[in-house]
């Protein structure tokens, strides 16, 4: 089966498919991407997924998934909204 | 029209829509736009990712005069795709369902990231992101908008998603068996 292994960056994404043979899983997908010189310098450590939601290594495939690897977010999500909120009190008040 | 000769006419005008899945058409998408053209229901002026390339060719296909681009529908421009800004991503995964063709790659809590290259400038992922961080840029002159490629990516979207909903229905239908023999054994 087809699987392709994705790691996004800004404006530019490392992304191969390869033909692995079934059953296989997340981890499988992950370490032939390893091995590969295109994905060299992503962080392998990193959260992983299929289509948008976060999966286990041991996690199964199906034909077609794309494996995703995801980088952290910039800013705590709770803290940028209070910097964002203080922004916007700040500009009412001026 | 038959309904066979209806459905053949569509598909040819289908294969002549650039497959971005806009909606800007006022339908649903690419092949429920081509319906409504085949059944004289809408103009072939509402295409605005075409735009007149697109208008030609369907005049040529139905054997009409072109048109100019309906306003009401949109512009035509240079192509665009959605760029999302990093700082103000908080990933909260809102724009990764509409994406008709997969083109957003992302978790929750995980930054966001947009497949420039299989990016159709649909727009579609804008509304739903509540902090505003997905902008349209120029595209890249290598850029190329194939309409091949973008049939194929939504049909396996379509798929996934259907899957996924009736996967949920299932699980909802379990666990209501569930808690239907729990009940009744107390």
């Amino acid at each position: 089966m087809l699987i392709e292994v994705v790691a996004a960056g800004t404006r530019h994404a490392i992304s191969k498919s390869y033909s692995i043979d079934p059953p296989a899983t997340v981890g499988d997908a992950l370490a032939r991407a390893m091995l590969d010189p295109a994905f060299a310098g992503v962080d392998f450590a990193a959260a992983v997924g299929v289509f948008g939601r976060i999966a286990r290594v041991d996690a199964p495939l199906r034909d077609g998934d794309r494996v995703e690897i995801y980088r952290p977010l910039r800013e705590d999500p709770k803290s940028a909204r209070r910097r964002r909120a203080a922004a916007a009190s700040r500009s009412v008040r001026s | 029209m038959s309904g066979a000769r209806a459905d053949a006419l569509a598909a040819d005008i289908d294969a002549r829509l650039p497959q971005t899945q806009c909606t800007r058409c006022g339908y649903a998408g690419c092949a429920p736009y081509a319906a409504a053209i085949a059944a004289g229901e809408a103009g072939i002026d509402r295409c605005p990712p075409g735009g007149a390339a697109t208008i030609a060719a369907l005049a040529q296909l139905l054997g009409r005069t072109p048109l100019p681009l309906n306003p009401a529908c949109g512009t035509e421009g240079p192509p665009r795709v959605a760029v999302i800004d990093e700082a103000r991503c908080i990933g909260c995964a809102k724009c990764l369902a509409p994406c008709p063709v997969d083109a957003i790659v992302g978790a929750p809590k995980h930054l966001h990231a947009v497949l420039e290259e299989r990016c159709t400038g649909c727009e579609l992922c804008l509304p739903p992101c509540p902090v505003d961080c997905i902008e349209m840029q120029p595209a890249p002159p290598s850029h190329r908008n194939d309409p091949g490629l973008n049939r194929t990516r939504y049909a396996a979207h379509r798929a996934r998603a259907a899957r996924l909903a009736q996967e949920r229905t299932q699980a909802i239908a379990a666990k209501k068996a569930l808690a239907g023999r729990t009940a009744a054994t107390r």
